[in-house]
């Protein structure tokens, strides 16, 4: 389907996208409970979205602990509106 | 491991599509405001417009003084409250930082800002210090709701209100602030 974005097409990495739209930034284990995946999971779908461009990541830390603070980027941004766009074209194709 | 391969089904789509806002809305339910930031930032204000007043008033290095310091008394207050808000929550939202810092989160709340320190201004140079108290605790107040006001936005929509200046960017406009106050008392 046109403008379905095969980097988001995993439900996690939508979520994980998503989620990102409502904050600036958010530390890893935050993330991972608000999209209730494992440490190991939630490492892939970064490292893979990060390599593309769509989120960018940073060490820091969180009251005393290293942690990695993650956000969505322009391009990212960019890319989850029209992956979206054409998830609801689909479902409107059928409403 | 989950599919990689694009949904087909729109009933799958739809359903991806809840999920992805559930996890949104699992996050921002549970994003909590640090507690006492609507007090302590009237207090804060209040304390900024009121030595601010009264330090361009006086015209002197000690009045000067005095309105960095209330300006210091600002910033900390901000900083703290910016950085309680990130340690409960694990995020950040540049959009709670400029609605603290700059009070950007709505017209009213600026215009009540710009009017109580136009105001405590004026009665510190006729030495109404009644007035400047009065119109230090409104602005206080102003922008206290402002920022009440901002996270009821934010709490229906987030998506639309979590942009703002970065720290960075607050940084160096906190920076040009002091600057300016500072040319403003020793040119005046």
């Amino acid at each position: 389907m046109a403008g379905l974005d095969p980097l988001i097409h995993a439900p996690a990495r939508l979520r994980l996208l998503t989620t990102l739209t409502a904050v600036s930034e958010a530390e890893f284990a935050t993330m991972r409970e608000a999209l209730d995946v494992s440490d190991s999971v939630l490492s892939k779908h970064i490292s893979a979205l990060v390599t593309a461009g769509y989120l960018r990541s940073r060490k820091g830390t969180l009251e005393g602990r290293r942690t990695t603070w993650v956000g969505l980027t322009t391009q990212g941004r960019r890319a989850l509106r029209q992956h979206v766009a054409a998830l609801r074209q689909l479902i409107d194709g059928v409403d | 491991m989950e599919s990689t391969t694009p949904p087909r089904d729109p009933r799958d789509a739809r359903a991806e599509l809840a999920a992805a806002d559930q996890a949104r809305e699992r996050l921002t339910d549970g994003l909590r405001l640090p507690s006492g930031l609507h007090p302590a930032l009237a207090v804060a204000v209040a304390v900024q417009v009121g030595t601010a007043g009264a330090g361009i008033a006086a015209q002197t290095a000690a009045g000067l003084g005095v309105l960095l310091a209330g300006l210091a008394v600002f910033l900390v207050v901000a900083a703290v409250s910016l950085h309680r808000f990130r340690s409960i929550n694990g995020v950040r939202v540049d959009g709670l930082a400029s609605q603290v810092v700059l009070g950007s989160g709505g017209t009213t709340s600026s215009l009540v800002y710009l009017g109580s320190f136009g105001a405590a201004t004026w009665a510190a140079f006729e030495s109404l210090w009644w007035l400047v108290a009065v119109a230090s605790v409104v602005g206080g107040i102003g922008y206290a709701l402002g920022a009440r006001r901002w996270w009821r936005a934010y709490r229906n929509d987030p998506v639309a209100h979590a942009g703002g200046a970065s720290p960075r960017l607050l940084a160096v406009i906190a920076l040009i602030a002091c600057l300016g106050f500072v040319v403003l008392v020793v040119v005046g």
